[in-house]
């Protein structure tokens, strides 16, 4: 136990003995978890919610490993036609060591969340709220990224490339994944449940119309 | 299949076409188990095309659009590499390259293996976006972004490597370079090659070469490697520092985009791939208009005009 929290602690200063490969997974999904439960808790602790709470604690992990899963392959692909497969392992580790950052800094702003909530604000502008601190845990993870990512950046050119490959690809997929996993918070006055019937469609299908409407 | 694998993975990490696996003059891989894969990647991208099929249709014209995108990707793929491929052969003997017929199969068969596996690995996310997606325009431009992508990447590869075969014939033309030595004397190209045919007529010319690399200490009378393809020497041997002159890169430019273009249209010939909404299944759908016209109007369409 100890050892998890020193091997955390050493993952966010960047010293060396980072975590393995292992407990970048469990990291991303304990604290995953632990901010998606903080996230759930909007609608109450009633004994009818408090389902909502273990959907949005599962959601979170879920988002970022679903994510990883679909973007690793290209990732993988193109790490290997552009001649660094050797360095795969290094990059992979440093993809992961972002990922359990991600989770890392969002279970840190759990207790904003769960302030706000106390406070009694409208649902949009929780789901607001909620969307900027994952901006802010992503934005964030770059440094843990980049850290790792310098090393091999300056062996070879390449890398920053694709460093930029992997954050766009995973970004375009999270979106998505994001969108299709609704509802995170869950409105109050909506039943519990893990999807929404209508799964939604395309989240940028949905921002394109948007913009559209605010155009015409 | 394992070793197919194995090339394939050869492929990817540039080691097939690393300058000492080009020694030869083409590039080796098993061009038939490559065709294999290129027949298993393709379906697997094929059905992970057809899985939106499998929101808006009943479940057996879903399974039948999967099966027959499972088919038609392989098969574009290999149709658009017979229709380009006499041509490209031709013209590329035309204007004097070295690549011998088959040196030009395997180029193209490991090009489209690495467009089929960069394909391949975005099958995953092209699925989930099916799954999740359930605008018919989006899919249909998502689609042609990533054959785009693959394809994209997978010219970059013909391009690269027909750059480092030239690099190859060059070296293979003159002696290879001394490492210490000041440059030897110059030495017509042609002369010392009927001398060096003779030792060597137990040893193949490539290891022979390798193994005046390796030593370090440059033998006095290192024998030029001989041209990497066995070509009737003289009227080759003149046009030895432009082996690839500019024209036999230009050829493949031009032909590269001809392979686009031919593989766009294929592509309308063999439509469904997705599968429309509403429509019921057929192997094959009318044929009218053309790709480039079809895409600009799904563009249009998606941006809500």
């Amino acid at each position: 136990m100890h050892d998890f929290f020193q091997r955390a602690d050493r993952l966010l200063r960047g010293t060396s003995l980072s975590p393995t490969w292992r407990l970048s997974f469990v990291y991303s999904i304990v604290f995953g978890l632990v901010y998606g439960a903080a996230m759930g808790c909007y609608s109450g602790l009633s004994e009818e919610r408090w389902l909502q709470i273990v959907y949005s604690a599962l959601k979170v992990p879920l988002l970022l490993l679903v994510t990883f899963g679909f973007a690793l392959p290209p990732f993988f692909v193109l790490n290997t036609l552009l001649g660094v497969r050797d360095d795969f392992k290094a990059a992979l580790k440093a993809i992961l060591e972002m990922q359990a950052g991600v989770a890392l800094i969002l279970a840190s702003l759990a207790p904003f969340t769960l302030g706000l909530y106390v406070s009694e604000v409208k649902y949009e502008f929780v789901i607001l709220f909620n969307f900027s601190l994952f901006a802010l845990a992503a934005l964030s993870a770059q440094i843990i990224l980049y850290r790792r990512y310098r090393v091999l950046i300056a062996q070879r050119a390449i890398h920053q490339k694709l460093m930029w490959a992997w954050l766009a690809c995973y970004g375009f997929i999270c979106a998505q994944l994001a969108w299709t996993l609704r509802p995170f918070v869950g409105a109050p006055d909506e039943p519990v449940q893990f999807f929404r019937e209508n799964l939604g469609g395309n989240v940028y299908e949905v921002l394109g119309q948007m913009i559209v409407r605010l155009l015409t | 299949m394992r070793e197919w694998i194995k090339s394939l993975d050869g492929l990817l990490r540039g080691e097939a076409t690393k300058p000492d696996a080009l020694k030869r003059g083409l590039i080796e891989v098993p061009a038939g188990g490559m065709l294999m894969l290129i027949a298993v990647l393709g379906a697997f991208y094929g059905v992970c095309m057809a899985c939106f099929a499998a929101f808006n249709r009943p479940v057996a014209d879903a399974l039948m659009q999967m099966v027959a995108s499972a088919a038609k990707i392989p098969l574009l793929f290999l149709l658009t590499l017979l229709v380009t491929f006499p041509s490209l052969y031709v013209f590329n003997a035309l204007i004097g390259s070295r690549l011998t017929l088959r040196a030009v199969w395997q180029l193209l068969v490991a090009t489209l293996s690495v467009m089929i596996a960069v394909l391949a690995s975005l099958g995953p996310v092209v699925a989930f976006f099916s799954f999740s997606t359930t605008g018919y325009s989006f899919m249909l431009m998502f689609n042609v972004l990533m054959c785009s992508v693959a394809g994209i990447l997978g010219m970059k590869f013909l391009l690269f490597t027909l750059q480092r075969l030239t690099t190859v014939f060059k070296e293979g033309s003159e002696p290879p370079k001394p490492v210490v030595s000041p440059p030897p004397p110059v030495v017509p190209a042609s002369a010392p090659v009927p001398s060096a045919v003779a030792p060597s007529e137990a040893v193949p010319a490539s290891s022979q070469t390798v193994a005046a690399a390796d030593a370090a200490t440059p033998p006095p009378f290192s024998p030029p490697a001989l041209p990497a393809v066995p070509a009737p020497k003289g009227a080759l041997e003149k046009a030895e520092d432009q082996v690839f002159s500019g024209d036999v890169m230009s050829i493949f430019k031009v032909w590269v985009v001809v392979f686009a273009l031919v593989g766009a249209q294929m592509s309308w010939v063999l439509r469904p791939f997705i599968g429309a909404p509403g429509v019921p299944f057929t192997w094959l759908r009318e044929r009218d208009s053309n790709f480039f016209e079809a895409v600009w109007n799904t563009f249009w369409s998606l941006l809500g005009a």
